[in-house]
């Protein structure tokens, strides 16, 4: 069983259970700390050094689901549904700062500039918004995404990136539209469309199912990755391929795209630190899935079987592991020899 | 030209253009039923004659719509989603945030908060609630809508008795006509906004047309005379005849005669035009109208489906509810809100939700109906009905009795007398005006 183990390149190594949906997470490398939280507001902890790590629950600031937290100098900052921003002290507890109204919509992602002087956030009111991570000022407003669907309803802004260099901000939302903003002036640099995340069949079922649900610059800054779902066939389910795909966002061309059969939706995906393999996490009809791509050719190289269905995955700054959130709780994963 | 010769002409473009119509007016594969049930004969009774100017719209949410996100938000509570409630027109009863315009015209519908139906499968649960009824091998019991529509149709109108909208194919169903046959099968608007095969053909005017049918019923009856029946005749000849109103009607189809401030305000979704439609048909005095949504099977992304589905439902219904009362059609017009169960009160892996029929809801307008009552209630997850349940013949008992058609009157199928609503159901008084 050892040398069978051995030879996975990935291994689950721990699970701790919960009983709602994680939909955020975020690391502090150094303590080790994985945070997690999501439908029940509140924020849990896990030590992932620990022998046998456990979620600890800390506290509950929010009340409504929780989105997105950002690990930044000793706070999690996180972003929810009942569209606050709050700034909480990770050894205390406490609230160091709120925004009320950060959005007037479901706050849906959250991230930090490089520097980690800015955060930035998207939500449902189709704004994007970049804020001192200190004081929690506006800094800038960004308005460029389509308000509604093609055929006339509720859209989502599911999505932000920041590029490493801190210069470039990349949005993406329901209907497959990317927006890619300049981080100083807040000039739209270019649009890039990707269309066969959304799915709308006017036919069958006249609704929409999909959507870019993650946005990720590779370490380099050139390549912008997209995850989601490709053309749902059926709504028992997340019915459709896992769909990857790969713009180089300098010249606006898409270098790849990937579906594969097994059929859900990615719901985060992020770059291995060290090594040239985009990781996405996810889950529906097939079932959840923890996927690992070839960078350059979008050729599947593994996948593995999470425990339940997966919204947010967090790698080890030296590669050797990955954290993962979302139905049943936090997940620890030994990555191997990819 | 004017020799009725014409009519006998035999060419393939007027066969397959009468068949055509037949098939519209007729609906796909029904076949004509009138012998041996007495109910298809019966001519209208001095009630049925006073109930002529009522009417009745379903609003059918295909594949079953939230209760949580719409009528029975839980807030505060793990099954209660993201969605936040509002407080409504009716004091104490708060609706999902989704329905901001319908909260505030609450005190025009009522709300049963407490359907227990049992049946989680899609086509056996739409059986019943369309029927009210459980299925029984023995009778082929009819949609409620063909019963509403035989029960509330003029017999001398030239209009469609009923007219069903079911755009989307996941979840279509075709109003059964079951024991009542199918010369009570409604006008069937699946792929168009407009009956197909109305226009003359080129070539053909009116009178020359109205000729051709003029002959047509005059063989028609010689034959039924001479050996095929005079019921089996009256019903054909009932089909033609429905054939021309609709073709003289057929500018009720038209949504550009309708002023572009209306339109905007139903909203341009398919759904809203189609209830725009619904509007134009019921003042124009078709009794029965369906229109069906699809698809709220929301098994993954119940909240962004909900999101999405909602607000369009919110605003159709209560930009309906405010038009049929403005032209004075809503005291003799029954709305009816229903889908074939609800949504259960976990939330699944995929973030969806999945079939529920243990603790559900529907809600009513109009006709009969006391504003703003709110029926029964569910625990505070919404998993139990708390207090009034009511089942899907209670559902069809009340809709009846809000028409003023007693529930308890029989249909006779062969000898056996079967009641419009079934034997044990209780109408949901507390909704009744």
């Amino acid at each position: 069983m050892a040398d069978e183990k051995e030879k996975q390149p990935v291994e689950l190594t721990a699970a701790c259970e919960h009983s709602g949906i994680l939909f955020a997470s975020c690391f502090d490398e150094e303590s080790g700390m994985l945070y997690g939280a999501g439908t029940d507001a509140a924020v849990y902890r896990v030590d992932v050094n620990a022998e046998k790590p456990a979620a600890e629950k800390l506290w509950t600031h929010h009340d409504n689901y929780v989105s997105s937290l950002v690990w930044l100098k000793g706070m999690v900052i996180s972003g929810g549904y009942d569209r606050k921003l709050i700034w909480t002290s990770a050894e205390s507890g406490k609230v160091l700062r709120q925004i009320e109204n950060a959005h007037d919509g479901w706050i849906r992602d959250v991230a930090a500039f490089p520097g980690g002087d800015r955060i930035v956030s998207v939500a449902d009111d189709m704004l994007v918004r970049v804020r001192d991570a200190e004081s929690g000022e506006l800094l800038m407003s960004l308005q460029g995404h389509a308000r509604e669907t093609p055929q006339g309803f509720a859209t989502a802004l599911y999505a932000v990136a920041v590029s490493p260099d801190g210069q470039t901000i990349a949005t993406a939302d329901r209907i497959g539209d990317v927006c890619l903003w300049n981080a100083e002036s807040g000039q739209l640099l270019r649009r890039l469309q990707a269309p066969a995340f959304y799915t709308y069949d006017s036919t069958k079922r006249s609704r929409s199912i999909g959507g870019i649900r993650s946005v990720c610059f590779s370490p380099d800054g050139s390549q912008l990755a997209l995850a989601g779902i490709g053309a749902v066939t059926n709504v028992d389910g997340f019915v459709g391929p896992t769909r990857i795909e790969m713009w180089d966002h300098e010249s606006g061309k898409r270098t790849w795209a990937a579906e594969d059969q097994h059929k859900a939706v990615l719901n985060h995906l992020t770059f291995h630190p060290t090594k040239p393999i985009l990781i996405a996490g996810g889950g529906g009809d097939s079932g959840g899935i923890l996927g690992f791509w070839d960078k350059a050719t979008g050729k599947l190289r593994h996948k593995a079987k999470p425990k339940g269905h997966l919204q947010r995955i967090e790698p080890r700054a030296d590669g050797t592991h990955l954290f993962a959130v979302g139905h049943g709780g936090f997940q620890i994963w030994s990555l191997r020899d990819l | 030209m004017n020799s009725p010769s014409i009519s006998t002409c035999g060419s393939s473009e007027h066969l397959l253009y009468r068949r055509s119509f037949l098939q519209s007016v007729l609906a796909a594969n029904a076949t004509l039923q009138i012998g041996g049930l007495g109910v298809a004969a019966e001519t209208p009774t001095g009630e049925a004659l006073r109930r002529q100017q009522k009417r009745a719209l379903f609003i059918w949410l295909a594949g079953g719509s939230s209760q949580f996100e719409t009528w029975d938000p839980k807030p505060g509570r793990e099954t209660g989603g993201p969605f936040r409630p509002i407080q409504t027109a009716v004091p104490g009863y708060q609706v999902c945030e989704l329905m901001p315009k319908l909260a505030g015209l609450m005190q025009k519908i009522a709300v049963v908060r407490s359907l227990n139906t049992v049946i989680t499968a899609h086509e056996p649960a739409a059986d019943l609630i369309s029927t009210g009824r459980p299925k029984e091998a023995a009778l082929d019991y009819p949609e409620m809508g063909v019963v509403l529509a035989k029960e509330l149709a003029s017999q001398d109108s030239l209009l469609p008795d009923y007219v069903s909208f079911f755009p989307a194919t996941e979840g279509r169903r075709r109003p059964a006509t079951g024991f009542l046959g199918g010369r009570h099968a409604p006008l069937l608007l699946e792929n168009s906004m407009r009956p197909g095969d109305i226009d003359l053909p080129s070539g053909l005017s009116d009178l020359e047309h109205k000729e051709r049918e003029d002959l047509r019923q005059r063989l028609s009856s010689e034959f039924g005379n001479r050996r095929a029946g005079s019921d089996l005749v009256s019903g054909y000849n009932s089909a033609y005849a429905k054939v021309r109103g609709l073709m003289r009607t057929d500018h009720l189809f038209d949504l550009d005669r309708e002023p572009a401030a209306t339109r905007e305000r139903y909203g341009r979704t398919e759904f809203g035009q189609q209830c725009l439609l619904a509007r134009r048909l019921l003042e124009a005095g078709v009794p029965m109208v369906k229109v069906a949504r699809g698809f709220w099977d929301s098994h993954h992304d119940n909240f962004e489906s909900h999101r999405e589905l909602v607000p369009d439902f919110d605003n159709v219904l209560s930009v309906l509810l405010t038009d049929l009362d403005d032209r004075g059609l809503l005291d003799s017009t029954l709305v009816i809100v229903l889908s074939e169960f609800g949504r259960t009160p976990a939330i699944n892996k995929d973030v969806g939700r999945d079939h529920y029929a243990a603790a559900w809801s529907s809600a009513f307008a109009g006709c009969g109906i006391q504003g703003g009552a709110i029926h029964g209630r569910t625990d505070e997850d919404g998993k139990t009905v708390a207090d009034g349940e009511a089942n899907a013949s209670d559902v069809a008992a009340t809709i009846y009795t809000a028409l003023g058609i007693d529930p308890r009157k029989d249909y006779h199928v062969g000898l056996r007398p079967v009641p419009l609503a079934k034997e044990d159901s209780k109408p949901i008084t507390t909704i009744l005006s």
